[in-house]
């Protein structure tokens, strides 16, 4: 048999590695594929696939990393993601990553992969961390007692990993995988019974589902399973499942899905009393974990601890990136100057000089811009959730967050917004639920990011020399307050419905790998550079043809086709002050980035940067100018964080919406400032 | 007979608390549900959308608490329940009142129709009287009653104090936070401890089965557990 398997040419095998958050699943798919990855979206939905190969002896295996989950039950995308992709793909085998230093938490996940009848090779991490804990784990009784191999490893130090890949190898090769069997109790069992003989008479039911757990799933009220049964037209299971519930809530007094998971979690400690000895209980010893805790999350130290970090975090992004973004901006510029020359060499055309230089090495110029503080933010993000400390982050925040309709970790995302939008808005993946993702991406733009300072500077230079400071700070504060304003009517109005829970792991701290937190970093640097500079290129490109047509036309005048935009949509600005074509113009500029309004106003008021002042001050007023600063505030995020928008919401429609409600929202509060301005006598 | 069993034990509670507070008092208000049960008035109030929610009671914002008409027959049938097994214990088995009145709040939450129908027939036939025509309990029955609550002390989790530690009886959430709270572990026999509380007072942070969790106290509330 073997000896056939091996010469026919096989195709390649998939494997699922599944685990619960923080057991070191991610650290375990990097030693598995190293740097063969590639990360994306599951379809339609804000949740990322990373996939990576794998080559052994011979053989190829595709590996699927599926979300992080404790469960898999219907209620959030990353569960039905984890449990469809296994029941509908069908992987050949599927590793579950297990946190042997808590291994009762973790094995429920693994109960009920094995209860779907899933082929499960159980990796047993962080073995070191368990024996520290004074944990002894006897592997070969968990495995006859789970029914299947289990390897001890370390992924941290790469500890197991060639005894996983052998034991899986040899695992796809089986084919009957008998589902696990939890006694739920006599009269539990009954109604299985009963409700299993009904769903094998829908053949087009038993042929998608294992009975047995479809049986349970449906006793554990699960919404999907039940809608979808509706579809079909399974009235019987359905009826038998509301006499069954009836029956159970009868005789057991306590609705039934408490009771299933409290057998699950019986078996369990079976289990574990089994093939686990401590040598010490654990409410004896304060861990080291316990201790760092015991400062960190202290009533008093918590607050400015946090505020510390937080100003680490955005002190290494940002005062670190300011000098790396000159440096790309530089090379940039010089590359622009040696293709320019280069083009007039050869004699190229003025036209096509410019589209070079200007618009496709300028479009990439501003997509690299981003990258060093992107990377800068993701090692620093990395680094706090590798080590614990984002749990805590969101637990210490929670509670501010919580009344502004958003989640503890909501914060960091909406604090690195100050320094820019772009890595601010790619930091809302650590937020597991899709509403308060969407909302805080949403809202995010509103953080006035460091771009936007040129601007309120010029403006403020202008006009506000006496009170420079509050100026600008009260446009910082506006934004804010904006942000809150914004984000409540969004959870009121978009996101309607139960609050998510914010029952949270506070993992134990531990010490990040250099390995994991540089992949890490790489994936989000170069997920930005492929995903979001696309969109980026593309508008820049757009800007400059509009900028250089019709032919002839001087760049970016007033008769070029962007001057004539300007000048239609001029009127539309002027109940707010500055109806200008060369306002409009500077606000089209800075969609492709908030700071080019300054240079755009310079280039249309024939003047250099040192003039600009000057100028501004005879053609607008100190409200005028003030509504046009909250204008830029306010209107259409930067075309990076549109691009950042889109790759993270994984949707056209709400990077649409995103667009569309900021430049309304900026529209309305520059007016209303204007009006309200001119009434009470202002400017 | 059958619906009031989709009420869990919990709420039971609560109806039966609201009945009697109505009988005496005439208008029930979160306080004083929270004061006759020994309760924190978070958890009253959380107890409360539940209930509405089951169309068991009724509640203007911030008014007085009513039952429905479906709620006032639901906590009559719980207070009969708890009335025919008080007899049983004291006129057929000989139990003292106190004794009794103790265990027959426990029991009446886990016994079934069946046996409560075979308990008021042998009730009957022993005593003569049939069930339905006896009336309420003699007095002195709350006294007796918070005393025997007080004896078990079970509380909602987010009553207890850092370093306390309890057994979790049972969890009055529904939908996704129910759903997540056993999933973590959080089911009925676990031993819980309370570690601490954010710096803002919320969440708190709890140890269950070895790890660390953390939980708003809007969570924690409806969380039961018997202290020890």
């Amino acid at each position: 048999m073997e000896a056939a398997a091996i010469t026919k040419p096989e195709r390649e095998k998939n494997i699922a590695l599944v685990g619960n958050p923080n057991s070191g699943k991610t650290s375990i798919f990097n030693d598995l594929t190293g740097a063969r990855q590639h990360v994306g979206n599951w379809p339609g939905v804000t949740v990322e696939k990373k996939e990576g190969k794998l080559i052994f002896q011979g053989q190829t295996y595709n590996i699927v990393d599926l979300p992080g989950t404790y469960s898999l039950g219907a209620y959030s995308e990353d569960e039905l993601i984890a449990r469809n992709f296994i029941l509908f793909d069908k992987p050949d085998a599927v590793i579950n990553v297990v946190d042997a230093s808590n291994l009762e938490r973790n094995l429920y996940l693994t109960i009920q992969l094995l209860e779907m009848g899933a082929s499960v090779v159980v990796a047993l991490n962080m073995l070191d961390e368990a024996r520290a804990r004074k944990i002894e784990i006897n592997i070969p009784r968990l495995a006859q007692a789970l029914g299947v191999p289990v390897v001890p490893t370390v992924a941290t130090r790469g500890e197991g990993i060639k005894e996983l890949v052998a034991t899986v190898a040899k695992k796809v090769r089986e084919t009957i995988c008998q589902p696990l069997k939890v006694n739920y109790g006599s009269e539990i069992e009954n109604e299985l019974d009963k409700l299993e003989q009904i769903i094998k008479q829908y053949a087009k039911l038993a042929a998608k589902y294992p009975a047995r757990w479809l049986a349970i799933k449906l006793l554990e009220d699960d919404m999907r399973l039940q809608e979808e049964l509706q579809k079909e037209g399974a009235r019987q299971v359905l009826d038998q499942v509301v006499k069954s519930k009836k029956q159970l809530n009868e005789i057991l007094g306590e609705e039934v899905e408490a009771i299933i998971a409290d057998r699950r979690y019986g078996f369990i400690n079976g289990l574990v009393k089994e093939a686990v000895t401590r040598r010490q209980t654990l409410e004896e010893r304060l861990t080291l974990s316990d201790k760092i805790d015991s400062i960190v999350t202290n009533r008093y130290l918590g607050l400015p601890i946090f505020l510390l970090a937080m100003w680490a975090v955005f002190q290494f992004t940002f005062k670190l990136g300011d000098p790396m973004i000159g440096w790309v901006e530089s090379a940039f510029e010089g590359l622009t100057g040696l293709a320019t020359g280069w083009l007039e060499a050869l004699g190229a055309p003025q036209l096509l000089i410019s589209f070079i230089a200007d618009g496709i090495i300028g479009g990439l110029g501003s997509v690299l811009v981003f990258i060093p503080p992107i990377f800068l933010l993701f090692l620093a993000i990395s680094l706090l959730e590798d080590s614990g400390y984002m749990a805590r982050a969101a637990y210490i925040m929670d509670r501010l967050m919580h009344a502004l309709g958003l989640h503890g970790k909501s914060f960091v995302p909406l604090l690195i917004g100050f320094g820019c939008n772009v890595p601010a808005i790619m930091a809302t993946r650590t937020l597991e639920n899709r509403k308060d993702r969407l909302i805080t991406i949403l809202i995010n733009p509103l953080m006035s990011c460091t771009a936007r300072l040129p601007v309120y500077v010029l403006f403020t230079g202008a006009f506000f020399t006496a009170k420079q400071g509050w100026v600008i700070f009260s446009l910082y504060l506006l934004g804010i307050v904006l942000a809150i304003i914004m984000g409540k009517i969004f959870k009121t109005f978009l996101f309607k419905g139960e609050t998510a829970p914010f029952v949270m792991e506070l993992p134990p701290y531990r010490l990040p790998t250099l390995k994991g937190t540089m992949i890490h970093m790489w994936e989000r640097g170069s997920s930005f550079v492929r995903k979001a500079g696309t969109v980026i290129v593309g508008v820049v490109v757009l800007i400059w043809v509009l900028s250089n047509l019709p032919l002839g036309v001087a760049y970016a005048s007033q008769e070029s086709l962007i001057g004539r935009l300007g000048t239609i949509l001029a009127p539309v600005f002027k109940p707010a002050g500055f109806g200008t074509w060369e306002a409009a113009v500077a606000l089209v500029f800075g969609i492709v980035a908030k700071e080019v309004v300054v240079g755009t106003l310079g280039v249309l008021y024939g003047v250099e940067e040192d003039g600009l002042t000057a100028a501004i001050a005879q053609s607008w007023t100190p409200l005028s100018a003030y509504a046009f600063m909250v204008m830029t505030l306010i209107y259409i995020p930067c075309v990076a964080a549109i691009g950042a928008i889109r790759r993270e919401t994984n949707s056209w429609g709400w990077t649409a919406f995103a667009i569309g409600y900021s430049l309304l929202l900026g529209w309305v509060m520059a007016v209303l400032v204007f009006q309200v301005g001119r009434i009470l006598g202002v400017g | 007979m059958t619906s009031d069993l989709t009420v869990s034990p919990a709420m039971q509670d609560y109806l039966e608390a609201i009945l009697e507070l109505a009988e005496k008092e005439g208008v029930v208000r979160v306080t004083d549900i929270a004061a006759k049960m020994g309760i924190a008035k978070a958890s009253v109030t959380q107890a409360m959308s539940t209930l509405a929610n089951l169309k068991l009671v009724k509640q203007e914002r911030y008014g007085p608490i009513e039952l429905t008409p479906a709620g006032r027959q639901e906590a009559a049938k719980i207070q009969r329940r708890h009335l025919l097994l008080y007899r049983f214990l004291v006129e057929i088995l000989g139990v003292d009142a106190r004794t009794a009145q103790k265990d027959a709040c426990l029991i009446e939450h886990v016994v079934s129709p069946l046996t409560l129908a075979r308990l008021a027939e042998y009730l009957e036939k022993e005593t003569g009287i049939r069930h339905e025509e006896v009336g309420g309990i003699n007095e002195g029955k709350e006294a007796v009653a918070m005393e025997a609550l007080e004896a078990i002390d079970t509380r909602a989790l987010s009553e207890l104090k850092k370093g306390d530690r309890g057994r979790v009886v049972r969890i009055v959430a529904a939908g996704e936070i129910r759903r997540r709270l056993l999933d973590m572990g959080v089911v009925p026999g676990t031993e819980i401890s309370v570690e601490g509380a954010a710096p803002l007072g919320d969440p708190i942070e709890v140890k269950v089965k070895g790890y660390h969790l953390s939980l708003r106290q809007k969570e924690a509330a409806a969380i039961f557990v018997e202290r020890l």
